[in-house]
């Protein structure tokens, strides 16, 4: 029936692999650093082991960050070019190890045994300091959105801000003075137009895209990620991709008719009292899936991917503005292309796709069930309660989350698999004549629609 | 004073740029001297002869049949047309009459070349455009059907040497025509396919549409053919125009468009070409008849003579009319050989479409073009 | 069948003027008809009448030879040929122009010199700096007479039959040498 059903099976069992790697690894990294640590030294009265205790329960997020992001970009690379192989019928990377599964390993290998080096006529301490701009800020940026994927599991909770949004979108910013950095230090022509482009693209788009998330944190009334994320709790009508919590009151009446209560349409009447309210109703679910658009539209123009990679637009600029990077730096500029990519899924499945919420609401949802959980919880007793190696309340979110972000990446990699490139000129026409009009309506709407009904109730 | 200085620092300069020979997109080692004023092109100068391999020094080099081999390296998409080109060049001076079977084969070869390099050109083409990693490989799927049906009757896959002085290299089995024609029966559900992802897609038409408008009298002042010239709403294809082999029996239309064409005409003149191709493929199918493939007076081995005496054949080869100047002197080498080269001339007319263009365009005015390096540099 | 052009012998039947010679001829042009090439009328013009000639037969609507497929240069035993051919983009005419500069009336180290056509056709420019290039024949008043497949410090002209290679590509040890 489908043609290359063997090359999707493999390619499932690829990424399965792959994924079960990373996030063992991240998991088994924050357990010891953040658990098994500090419960050796529970016992151990000691200034010393409280300080440890401490220093540990700090780290914790920064280091299952630091683990995480060069094994998961070594993975979205290798997905990303099995995926486009499958697009286009071909087999893609499948020499290194069984099935082509470390192919990306052997490559960053490579590139890491590769010359280092720096052009004449290069400034050496920018063209050196550029990568790390690029990258220090996906490590940075992303420590706020640890708390609000975990389901504000305690180990990460130190790193969740109040005015957590703000912070990534603030942060997510920095990266394109390290490619102008770049591009100037590198005494390239192509580098500096790359460059510039690049500053120009990022300054336009940032627009539509702070505005459709200003957006979702007007409606939720916090700038607090795990805040927003806890919101949208109870299945896929409470998500802010659908009316950013306006259907929370149609969802109740559903659970209220399958409980069999009597009251029910009263319910209804009193969640969406008027017309108004229902006509609000639906112009926010028209807004929020118009944000969603808008969000991802500028985040791929934000991370340089197709149709917006114009600063390193292969058959115009060589490859922009890291054609004269090689070796380490060059596969740090790589790592926090797919890192960004990783962290921009990560903020639309936070402020869109309701978190680790799964889209089943409750009263469906067999995992929430006692009589199912509560046998598995006693098997499991040993894991959770005795060396908390699980912790079934960031267990199961955490999953949802694995499979909407990469979801969404994968919806990119479909993207680049389809579209040809933008002209720079187009590119700034659509983000000035289209996104930002639009987003700057739809902010209006919302501030307005959002009187006339009640959101997350 | 005050104004006087701000100027000053204002002033802009214009950057040169080297697009090229090393650069991912210019199809070989085309070299552009680009002088840019921000984006913007202001002046283009093409630096060529980066491939230059002496073809036609070659020629006056090599025996008659050796130099036949040589040939198909000109064009290396349609090495068919560049073969058919000197093969019927010669044949005028030495007046030698080639059987129609042979005709018919030619015909059937070329056509399928032609299919294949519109194929290669369409995929690099979306490539130019910055559709890198989707779209390119599914033309060469069908691409690789076409090369394996012209390595089972030439057994090359690219420099065919199958057409030769006098008739083809070999007649194909009787089952090969069976497989043809089944391609060609699923090759127009093929060509739907890419018309499904790229015509109508609207970064496509943002990129394409009014993008590089070759004006009729332009195309006409540089010498421009093949179908660039016809996209620009001039019917002039040589097989038609002035019908040579067994063109003027089969039946079909020239592609032509009613306005100056720009990048998107040129696109669909080479997409359109391709199913009117597979429908001449058909009729040859049909109507080849049986005799000889190869006329009784060309010996195809080191002892090949051309009569003296000159001549000038053209054949439309993909990219345009593809001329072939011989001058013999009845000697076992040619005296001399001139090669009339189309992508020579389109590329010609390159510098006037991207003047005042924005650098971007470079390449999707460029690959709409369709132009083959060691076609320009020889 | 014999030709004048590269056996340097005599045709044997002299040729007969066509009517492309006789169209230049009713304008005031001379030419020389020469043996058809191929079946093609083939004219030879002098060097000065060539732009005129060319210009008459582009720009008149009755012959309309509009379409310059190529320029070529040949180096016959006893003259340096520029050849044109032209073809017409609404009909089917179709016409050679030779300009045969005489070996003897060429100075040591100079090159043959023919008017160029390029104010013409832009088509002629390109054609032109690469017959320059290989077979060395000057074009006067070309916008950019330049060598175009040969790199620019080339020496020598390598279509000539007397053209023997500088340096030798393969066998040259000479560690400055850039070929």
């Amino acid at each position: 029936m489908i043609a290359n059903a063997a090359e999707i099976r493999k390619f499932t069992i690829l990424s399965w692999g792959w994924l079960t790697i990373i996030f063992g690894l991240v998991w088994a990294v924050s357990w010891l650093v953040g658990v098994a640590i500090p419960l050796l030294l529970a016992n151990v009265q000691a200034d010393w082991a409280r300080l440890v205790t401490e220093i540990c329960q700090v780290l914790t997020p920064l280091v299952a960050v630091m683990v995480f992001i060069p094994i998961n970009a070594m993975f979205m690379v290798l997905a990303e070019r099995r995926a486009l192989a499958l697009f286009t019928v071909r087999k893609g990377p499948n020499r290194v190890g069984p099935d082509g599964f470390l192919q990306t390993l052997a490559d960053a290998l490579k590139l890491l045994f590769k010359e280092d080096i720096t052009p004449r006529g290069a400034d050496a301490f920018m063209f050196t300091l550029a990568p790390i701009i690029f990258f220090a800020p996906s490590i940075f940026g992303a420590l706020p959105l640890l708390a609000a994927v975990t389901n504000n599991h305690n180990l990460f909770q130190v790193v969740n801000l109040p005015t957590g949004i703000f912070y990534v979108l603030a942060v997510s910013s920095v990266p394109v003075v390290g490619i102008v950095m770049g591009g100037w230090a590198s005494n390239n022509k192509y580098s500096l137009v790359g460059a510039l482009r690049s500053a120009a693209q990022a300054i336009s788009y940032e627009i539509p895209l702070v505005l459709s998330i200003i957006t979702v944190c007007l409606m939720a009334g916090t700038l607090d990620v795990v805040k927003i994320a806890e919101m949208q709790k109870g299945g896929l009508l409470n998500w802010n991709i659908l009316g950013g919590g306006a259907l929370s009151g149609l969802n109740k009446y559903f659970q209220a008719l399958a409980a069999g209560q009597a009251d029910a349409h009263q319910m209804l009447s009193q969640y969406y009292p008027d017309w108004g309210s229902v006509i609000a109703t639906v112009v926010l679910i028209a807004c929020t899936v118009l944000l969603v658009g808008i969000y991802l539209t500028g985040a791929c123009a934000e991370i340089n991917r197709i149709p917006f990679d114009l600063p390193e637009a292969e058959s115009e600029l060589v490859s922009g503005y890291n054609t004269e990077y090689s070796g380490i730096k060059f596969a740090i500029f790589f790592l926090a292309e797919f890192t960004n990519l990783f962290i921009v899924s990560t903020i639309a499945t936070v402020m869109f796709l309701g978190g680790g919420d799964c889209p089943l609401p409750d009263w469906l949802n067999p995992l929430t069930n006692p009589a199912v959980t509560q046998p598995v919880g006693k098997f499991f007793s040993f894991f959770t309660d005795r060396i908390h190696l699980i912790d079934p309340s960031t267990f199961f979110p955490a999953i949802w989350v694995i499979i909407k972000v990469y979801a969404l990446v994968f919806f990119a990699i479909l993207v680049r698999g389809t579209l040809p490139r933008f002209r720079i000129d187009q590119l700034m026409a659509f983000g000035w004549k289209r996104l930002v009009p639009l987003s700057l309506i739809i902010f209006v709407l919302v501030t307005f629609a959002k009187g006339a009904v009640r959101l997350h109730v | 004073m005050a104004t006087e200085i701000k100027s000053d620092r204002l002033k802009t300069d214009e950057m040169i740029i080297n697009m090229g020979p090393q650069h991912p997109a210019t199809h070989g080692v085309l070299r552009l001297i680009l002088k840019l004023d921000g984006e913007i092109v202001r002046h283009v100068e093409p630096v060529l002869g980066h491939l230059h391999r002496a073809q036609e020094w070659q020629g006056q080099n090599r025996t008659w049949f050796q130099y036949q081999a040589l040939i198909d390296r000109v064009d290396y998409l349609s090495g068919m047309f560049t073969s058919w080109a000197l093969a019927r060049a010669s044949e005028h001076v030495d007046g030698t009459e080639v059987p129609e079977r042979a005709e018919y084969l030619r015909v059937l070869a070329s056509e399928l070349n032609r299919i294949s390099s519109h194929l290669l050109w369409l995929g690099t083409y979306l490539i130019d455009l910055g559709a890198l990693y989707g779209f390119p490989f599914y033309p060469f799927r069908e691409r690789e059907k076409i090369l394996t049906f012209l390595e089972e009757i030439s057994g090359q896959r690219m420099m065919f040497n199958y057409i030769r002085i006098g008739g083809v290299q070999r007649d194909p089995k009787a089952d090969w025509f069976k497989r043809v024609e089944a391609f060609t029966k699923e090759f127009p559900e093929r060509v739907n396919e890419y018309e499904a992802i790229v015509t109508e897609n609207p970064i496509f038409l943002d990129r394409t549409t009014g993008v590089g408008v070759l004006p009729k009298s332009l195309a006409m002042e540089y010498g421009v053919t093949g179908p660039s010239l016809r996209a620009s709403g001039i019917n002039y294809d040589l097989r038609r125009f002035k019908p040579y082999s067994v063109y003027d029996k089969l039946k079909f239309d020239v592609i032509t468009f009613d306005k100056d064409g720009d990048t998107r005409d040129r696109y669909l003149a080479r997409v359109r070409e391709m199913r009117q191709s597979n429908e001449i493929i058909k009729q040859v199918i049909d109507m080849i008849p049986q005799g000889d493939i190869m006329a009784k007076t060309k010996k195809q081995n080191a002892g090949l003579r051309v009569k003296a005496g000159e001549g000038f054949a053209a054949v439309e080869s993909p990219r345009g009319v593809l001329g072939c100047y011989v001058v013999s002197n009845g000697s076992d080498k040619p005296y001399r050989f001139r090669w009339r080269n189309p992508s020579f001339s389109n590329l010609s007319v390159l510098p006037p479409l991207l003047i005042d263009r924005p650098i971007a365009d470079v390449m999707a005015i460029f690959g709409s073009l369709d132009i083959i390096l060691p076609d320009v540099d020889r | 069948m014999t030709t004048e052009t590269s056996q340097g012998k005599p045709a044997e039947n002299p040729p007969t003027t066509g009517p492309f010679g006789q169209f230049l001829k009713d304008h005031g042009i001379n030419s020389s008809p020469l043996p058809a090439s191929s079946g093609v009328e083939t004219l030879e013009v002098d060097s000065k009448d060539l732009t005129a000639a060319l210009r008459l037969l582009r720009n008149s609507a009755e012959v309309a030879l509009d379409f310059l497929v190529t320029v070529s240069g040949v180096d016959s035993p006893d003259t340096f040929d520029s050849v044109y051919h032209l073809w017409s983009y609404s009909n089917k005419n179709e016409l050679v122009i030779k300009v045969r500069i005489a070996k003897a009336t060429v100075k040591a180290d100079y090159l043959p010199e023919v008017p160029s056509v390029a104010p013409i056709w832009q088509a002629a420019n390109w054609h032109e700096r690469e017959t320059f290039d290989l077979v060395g024949i000057r074009y006067l008043g070309h916008p950019y007479l330049r060598r175009i497949l040969n790199p620019w410090d080339w020496e020598g002209h390598p279509l000539r039959r007397d053209y023997r290679q500088p340096v030798d590509a393969l066998n040259d040890k000479s560690p400055g040498s850039f070929r």
